[in-house]
């Protein structure tokens, strides 16, 4: 079992590194050599560096929540909307209190992150609710709570602010605390999910929830610790997105705009490794922030197209690699038998 | 349910794929109990609704109270009555005047603008929907119908804008381009949606996640090859030249700046009656069905699942790419960057309608409702538009759990008054039924 995984982690760091070499390779033969030395300076420029921390928080955050419900064995596809509505009600509440005021000793922007990280906790509890006890099909109800989010922050925000767009908090939070968020995440999951009873349990739920049920833990207890995980994590993500900015965008998908289908990518990318969802998490941000500092250099590369590039990896490499292997009873319910 | 999944074993090759385990319990339930579940989805999500209008009008701040709490006499910035009376009344165009004795508008024209704008978002949402049942209907998920309708409406606007100097201007002429522009998008959608298929198919990528990677890919490039190349010329936003006014689909009875003909709405129910007789009477619909239902058996009674995989969803995508035909020729006239989400509103379309081409009708025209009654909110009062979109989201998610219905029909001893085992039992029957071939759905 060890080996599989193992084998499956290299299989994917292998997969992104030959696809960062590749895209580089595109890159060098697309463009003049002048560009090539300056993209070869960009990618390992500190600015880079920096955003890609940035843009990497949010999608490796929410990956590593969606690889905690969908090993306990239910797909969250909602994590989009996790991210939504906790970036929105994180810059909402950090207005609240003031920048520059504090909450029982803790600065405005924290308090904020802390409210974010509850928001969509709480939305997940709604959608493990719903999953677990009403046996709701759990695409169709992540589906519901992208939308859900999607409608109810813009609405919000309207509400209080009076515009789909809050404003400027005029402070945010530094890459630093991100990347330590980021790494600190990684790692605790990682240790979770293989070290720990609790990440013995959580597997069995989604590959065999009947052995659970018979060594006598409870199954839909393990899957709502692992959905509201997820919410978490999540909620972690979207605020980090928000405050590292300092408002919340609604408009269009708003400031979101598909990093929670991103994350999902990501964590399938990785195969349920947190390590490698990091490692995809940062290669999708990483392509971003390459693109993102072009623009900023005056090549006129039209950026829509160079932000299609991780998209059109994913499908690569999807039908090279085929389908990842979720976990037996995802996606399933489980009837406890007495 | 979960004794299919566990019955494939360890063998990871064989296991059934998500989506399929997912929607088997949508294939299983009766017409009947489906209507009942999304009848109470919808009252469920607007009475969610209420709520949450009150309680946003009593955060808000106003200067007079729209609405007063009788009793406690706490006030609230919107009136979560009027807000309903006047999204379902605006969006017909107010045929009850309420208050008054009579109760009808004796003013009242059904042919009227606010009516309009509702049913040209209906027939927008028959396509969209159809196109997401579809590949339902095979035990696909295709979240891809937004993709498919950005690629379909593009290929529209080009063939026609390409095509039109060609012939002389005139009522014969301006058939022929509409027709060859809806074929364009239908090719474009086609092609775009065989992509997820052939790749879910032949290379066992999860089609999920595919189509949602497609959406972004078909906006993004549509979005810089108008910008890049096909660009009208002084145009401030990323669009492409108008098509000829006579090869635009133009309202007939209904007001000009409703975008609404009737004409494409017929289009659209010819295409759900098209749809159900495929499903139902032909050999590929029964294919279809099959493999929706239970792939293994399906493969097993001689269907070729790959090959119906790729058919099904390539029909998917051009379903989506003639709403985007219909999207440019009668809505836009032209392609714009801007394109609204209605792939995404075909998957509630279709989820409503228990993924039935004829119970994507009334859905449509639900949603149709909601979208034109959003425009008078906007108009006529305080409360954020965005509201819609809440009750749209609130309304897939009840329709998603009809266990809860069943839960509380049982609470209070209507409904059918099964158990949780006899629930099981007949829906494995019915499986055991629709592998005999004796589908009934």
């Amino acid at each position: 079992m060890r080996n599989v995984i193992q084998s499956d982690y290299v299989r994917s760091l292998v997969v992104g590194t030959l696809a960062v070499l590749g895209l580089l390779g595109v890159a060098g033969l697309a463009f003049p050599a002048s560009v090539a030395g300056d993209l070869a300076g960009i990618v390992f420029s500190a600015s880079t560096a920096t955003s890609t921390a940035r843009l990497a928080a949010p999608i490796v955050l929410a990956g590593l929540g969606g690889i905690f419900a969908e090993k306990s064995g239910v797909i969250n596809i909602g994590l989009e909307g996790l991210l939504i509505i906790s970036a929105f009600a994180s810059v909402y509440v950090a207005s609240l209190v003031g920048i520059g005021n504090a909450l029982f000793g803790i600065p405005a922007i924290w308090v904020g992150f802390l409210a974010g990280v509850a928001a969509s906790t709480a939305l997940s509890g709604v959608f493990g609710i719903v999953c677990i006890e009403f046996k709701a099909d759990q695409i169709i109800a992540g589906l519901a709570v992208w939308l859900i989010a999607l409608g109810l922050a813009p609405f919000m925000s309207t509400v209080f602010f009076g515009g789909v767009n809050t404003p400027n908090l005029g402070a945010n939070v530094g890459w630093e605390y991100l990347t330590a968020m980021v790494v600190l995440a990684t790692l605790a999951s990682w240790w979770t999910l293989n070290r720990t009873a609790f990440g013995k349990h959580l597997r069995a739920a989604g590959e065999n929830p009947k052995a659970l049920d018979t060594v006598g833990v409870s199954v839909s207890k393990v899957r709502h610790a692992g959905v509201l995980l997820s919410g978490v994590l999540s909620g972690v993500g979207g605020s980090a997105l928000a405050l590292s900015i300092g408002q919340f965008v609604g408009s269009g998908e708003t400031m979101v705009q598909g990093k929670g289908f991103i994350a999902i990518v990501a964590y399938l990318f990785g195969n349920y490794n947190p390590i490698g969802t990091l490692g995809a998490g940062v290669l999708f941000a990483g392509l971003d922030a390459v693109q993102v500092r072009l623009q900023q250099l005056g090549y006129a590369v039209p950026d829509t197209l160079v932000q299609t590039i991780p998209y059109v990896v994913v499908i690569v490499v999807l039908a090279l690699v085929g389908r990842t292997r979720i976990p037996e009873a995802a996606g399933e319910h489980y009837e406890t038998e007495e | 349910m979960s004794d299919s999944g566990s019955g494939s074993g360890t063998d990871p090759d064989r296991l059934p794929s998500i989506a399929r385990r997912v929607l088997a319990p949508f294939a299983d339930r009766s017409v009947a109990e489906r209507l009942v579940i999304s009848l109470a989805a919808i009252l469920l999500s607007i009475t969610v609704g209420f709520v949450i209008v009150l309680v946003s009008g009593r955060v808000a701040e106003c200067s007079t109270a729209a609405w007063t709490m009788p009793v406690t006499g706490m006030g609230f910035c919107y009136d979560p009555v009027e807000v309903y009376v006047i999204l379902f009344n605006g969006a017909l165009g107010y045929p009850f005047a309420v208050g008054e004795p009579g109760l009808l508008n004796p003013n009242w024209s059904p042919f009227n603008l606010s009516f309009g704008l509702t049913l040209s978002e209906t027939t927008l949402l028959i396509f969209t929907g159809l196109s997401v049942a579809v590949a339902f209907r095979a035990g696909l998920f295709n979240i891809g119908t937004q993709g498919q309708l950005v690629v379909g409406a593009l290929a529209t606007a080009l063939t026609v804008i390409a095509a039109a100097p060609l012939l002389p201007e005139g009522p014969v002429a301006g058939a022929v381009l509409i027709l060859v522009g809806t074929a364009a998008g239908a090719v474009g959608g086609g092609v775009w949606g065989a992509i997820p298929g052939a790749l879910k198919a032949y290379a066992d990528a999860n089609e999920v996640i595919t189509t949602i990677m497609l959406n972004f890919v078909a906006a993004n490039v549509a979005y810089v090859l108008v910008l890049e190349v096909f660009r009208a010329e002084g145009s401030s936003v990323v669009a492409t030249r108008y098509v000829p006014e006579h090869a635009q689909i133009r309202p007939w009875l209904f007001s000009a700046s409703s975008d609404f003909a009737l004409v494409a709405l017929a289009a659209g129910v010819a295409c759900i009656a098209g749809l159900y007789y495929l499903l139902e009477h032909t050999p590929f619909g029964y294919d279809l069905r099959t493999s929706g239902v239970q792939a293994a058996a399906a493969e097993y009674g001689g269907v070729n699942a790959k090959l119906t995989t790729v058919r099904a969803m390539t029909l998917s995508g051009a379903i989506g790419g003639i709403g985007g035909s219909v999207w440019v020729l009668m809505s836009e006239g032209r392609w714009m960057a801007s394109v609204p989400d209605l792939g995404f509103d075909g998957i509630t379309v279709s989820i409503l309608a228990g993924n039935n081409p004829i119970g994507v009708l009334p859905a449509a025209f639900l949603f149709g409702l909601l979208k034109g009654g959003a425009l008078e909110i906007g108009f006529q009062t305080d409360v954020p538009t965005e509201l819609v979109g809440v009750l749209r989201g609130l309304i897939i998610l009840f329709v998603a759990m009809p266990e809860f219905f069943r839960m509380v029909g049982r609470f209070v001893g209507i409904g059918s008054g099964g158990t949780d085992g006899v629930a099981s039992t007949s829906s494995e029957a019915n499986e055991a039924a629709t592998e005999g071939g004796e589908t009934d759905a």
